[in-house]
């Protein structure tokens, strides 16, 4: 149960990068910061759901993504619940529900933004740093296809592995606590490899014109659509929302 | 047309001063395909790299139709674009469109004429209805005419392949040879294919051949056929061999 | 991905699998490996489940990618040490293997693996990942990406392994290890079909849509499709055939 990008449409879908995650952020914070009781907690998740489901979001597939994140949400709430001696339960659920709107937001976000939206607002995020001569476009590019590379290396990683196992290594078994020395099969040729996949990739890109000094134009182009100026209201609000609540 | 004129090539490494081209000079047109062979270390990669411009020789004179590729990046339009080996290690974009674009972006072209490029290409190599696939759903096969479009985007006036069959199945290797012959033939582009497999040997009309960095043989295929004995470290292939024989019994 | 296979592979010949890329081949090693689970029906060992753990040895595409050690000495005893053989067997037969796949432990034992050419770097690999001798040896392309002379080399080689042990090759160059008597797996369109290396070689000589042998081969053994025990794909063998069956034909 991935969360990633699926396909759909809907206002959600049409919205610019820069305000869906403009809006993801307000939301996380909001979740993590806001001074509200349960009840109205509980309704902001509430909300936050319902929008997801006008938004036409495969909800079900989100919700089965919760199981992931079952054993967090257990600590947390066993955390905010024991209050010296006693457990309560009000302040249990109100540490779940941040957590749950937090995972919620963010799952969303991922859902409904593709590779090139999600590389577009990084790299509007690193504009400012263009003062500090840091390529702002190049270090988006660097993580685009950093993920783009992740199912390759993710089946590579694993072929290594059935391949070291043939040859008696002892991998896939003692887990978090494998020591360094067991991993040494299965990580110094999986590093191997990923060095040689980007050196064959800067060539491969320079080759096709590629210079990090150049003039690049671009493929994609986001515009402001009919729901960014109401989703921008709505972002500020909660903002707003979340400043009045915690220290007004 | 290709040039390259007393061309010597050394990459800077500290434990060998041996030079991987030495004074090498040869001539390619377009309209027949040329095979580069030569076994490891030969220098054929080299010629390949060069003739890309993505090095630039110590000595001597690349040139393609009169330019020289190296740093010439959309001056005058994209000399000779190179295929590698391995399809994945070349694919940039995280979707099928754009990776196509990825070339087009790098030529600063604009908007409007990247959306119409992009879907033409993609409509001429089969890959017209895949522009938003994720480029990690292709097969083995589709992903290299992916590569082959993403150059060919760009409009190349040369085509490099650089070892282009040693990972494809029979079948795949068959369809290869089908779309090199169209581009040479019918598109107006140069090729040159850069190969040590014997049974590629047949498809090629002009070789060069390289042995330890030098140019050792140029000419048509029919000429080297001829020779074939004057070439020790050539491998003859089975072909020739068996007619070789036959000839011979009878 | 692909139904009914219902077979075996042996020992003393060579098993040969092949088809398209995508047609299930890579799975169906896995499978047998042990470590594709979504599978019905069996395979079975000598007429036992087949218990992959500790029997059988694994290669994918570029097998040279594995390495991890400093010396190919040490890439060589790894599988050994693994298996806890006893400290004084291991170099002497990690040696002796090494010598069995055509390099001189003077020579490379001690080398750095990446120091060495292609065709070396391969037959280390394939060296350190068969050292244990296991029963059944599964190899995934060990060809691809060397030259031709690199190839008929290490068929040669695995060839002679097969003689004594369950070697399996997936591979798309099938005419470097054929053999008349080799079993070969089919995979198409989902289904497997078997053929021994005669019966192969004669489909793909009268059809090219069956099977794209190289076509040198196919245009010069066309006349005598229906022959049996068509030769092996090199130039000599398929000049004494040709000769042979002309002075047949001559004396009829």
């Amino acid at each position: 149960m991935q969360i990633s990008y699926k396909p759909g449409s809907s206002f959600l879908y049409s919205l610019n990068p820069l305000i869906k995650g403009g809006l993801c952020f307000v939301l996380i914070m909001f979740f993590s910061l806001n001074g509200l009781q349960l009840p109205a907690m509980a309704g902001s998740l509430a909300m936050l759901l319902l929008f997801a489901v006008m938004g036409r979001l495969p909800l079900a597939d989100l919700l089965l993504s919760i199981k992931r994140i079952w054993l967090l949400l257990v600590i947390v709430g066993l955390v905010q619940g024991f209050r010296g001696d006693s457990f309560e339960l009000v302040p249990a659920l109100e540490g779940m529900i941040r957590i749950l709107g937090v995972f919620i937001a963010a799952g969303c976000y991922l859902t409904v933004s593709p590779q090139s939206e999600l590389m577009f607002f990084w790299e509007t995020i690193f504009r400012p740093l263009r003062l500090f001569r840091l390529p702002a476009r190049e270090l988006a590019l660097v993580m685009v296809i950093a993920v783009r590379f992740l199912p390759v290396m993710l089946s590579e990683i694993d072929r290594i592995r059935m391949a070291q196992i043939a040859r008696g290594a002892r991998l896939g078994k003692g887990g978090f606590f494998s020591s360094a020395a067991a991993l040494m099969p299965l990580m110094i040729p999986t590093l191997a490899q990923a060095i040689i996949r980007g050196e064959e990739l800067a060539e491969a890109m320079e080759a096709r014109g590629y210079r990090v000094s150049g003039n690049r134009t671009r493929y994609h182009r986001f515009g402001i659509g009919f729901f960014d100026v109401p989703a921008g209201f709505v972002a500020l609000t909660v903002a707003a929302l979340t400043v009045w609540s915690r220290f007004l | 047309m290709i040039i390259l004129d007393k061309v010597s090539f050394r990459y800077n490494e500290k434990s060998e001063t041996s030079f991987k081209l030495k004074e090498v000079s040869f001539s390619c047109s377009k309209g027949s395909i040329t095979g580069v062979i030569g076994g490891n270390g030969s220098g054929k990669s080299t010629v390949a790299r060069l003739i890309a411009g993505m090095i630039e020789p110590q000595t001597g004179i690349v040139t393609v139709d009169g330019f020289a590729p190296f740093n010439h990046i959309g001056r005058c339009g994209f000399l000779a674009g190179i295929i590698f080996q391995t399809p994945d290690n070349q694919i940039v974009g995280t979707t099928v469109a754009e990776d196509l674009a990825f070339g087009l972006e790098n030529l600063s072209v604009s908007y409007d004429e990247m959306q119409v490029r992009v879907r033409e290409t993609a409509a001429r190599f089969g890959l017209g209805d895949m522009l938003s696939t994720p480029v990690h759903y292709l097969s083995g096969g589709q992903k290299q005419l992916l590569c082959i479009a993403s150059v060919m985007i760009m409009q190349p006036s040369w085509m490099i392949f650089d070892e282009p069959t040693s990972h494809l199945d029979p079948w795949a290797r068959d369809n290869f040879w089908q779309t090199v012959k169209t581009f040479a033939r019918e598109h107006d582009i140069g090729v040159m294919v850069v190969s040590q497999l014997a049974e590629d040997l047949h498809h090629f009309e002009q070789i060069l051949a390289f042995n330890a960095g030098s140019l050792v043989f140029n000419g048509p295929i029919a000429d080297l056929r001829a020779s074939v004995e004057q070439l020790p470290w050539f491998r003859i292939p089975d072909a020739w061999k068996l007619e070789k024989i036959l000839e011979a019994r009878s | 991905m692909a139904e009914k296979i219902d077979g075996s592979f042996g020992c003393g010949r060579i098993n040969l699998l092949v088809g398209r890329a995508g047609s299930g081949k890579s799975s169906l090693l896995l499978t047998i490996a042990g470590f594709h689970s979504e599978f019905s029906g069996q395979i079975l060992y000598d007429g036992a489940v087949f218990q992959p753990a500790g029997n059988f040895s694994l290669t994918f595409q570029d097998p040279e990618s594995l390495f991890f050690n400093t010396s190919v000495g040490d890439e060589v005893e790894y599988s050994l040490r693994m298996r806890e053989l006893a400290e004084n067997e291991i170099t002497p037969r990690a040696q002796q293997w090494l010598q069995r796949w055509g390099l001189e432990p003077e020579k490379f034992y001690s080398r750095h693996p990446f120091e060495l050419s292609g065709g070396e770097k391969r037959r280390v690999a394939l060296a350190a990942c068969t050292v244990a001798m296991p029963p059944v040896i599964l190899l995934d392309e060990p060809l691809a990406g060397l030259d031709a002379n690199g190839q008929k080399a290490l068929a040669e080689m695995l060839n002679q392994l097969a003689r004594e042990h369950i070697v399996i090759v997936v591979t798309h160059e099938p005419e470097v290890f054929l053999h008349p008597d080799s079993n070969i797996l089919f995979l198409r369109e989902g289904q497997g079909s078997w053929f021994s290396g005669d019966d192969f070689l004669r489909q793909a000589v009268c059809n090219r849509d069956f099977y794209p042998l190289p076509r040198w081969y196919c245009h010069a053994l066309a006349p005598f499709a229906t022959v049996s025990s068509l030769p092996q794909v090199n130039a000599e063998a398929v000049a004494s055939f040709v000769a042979r069956e002309k002075s047949h034909a001559d004396k009829l």
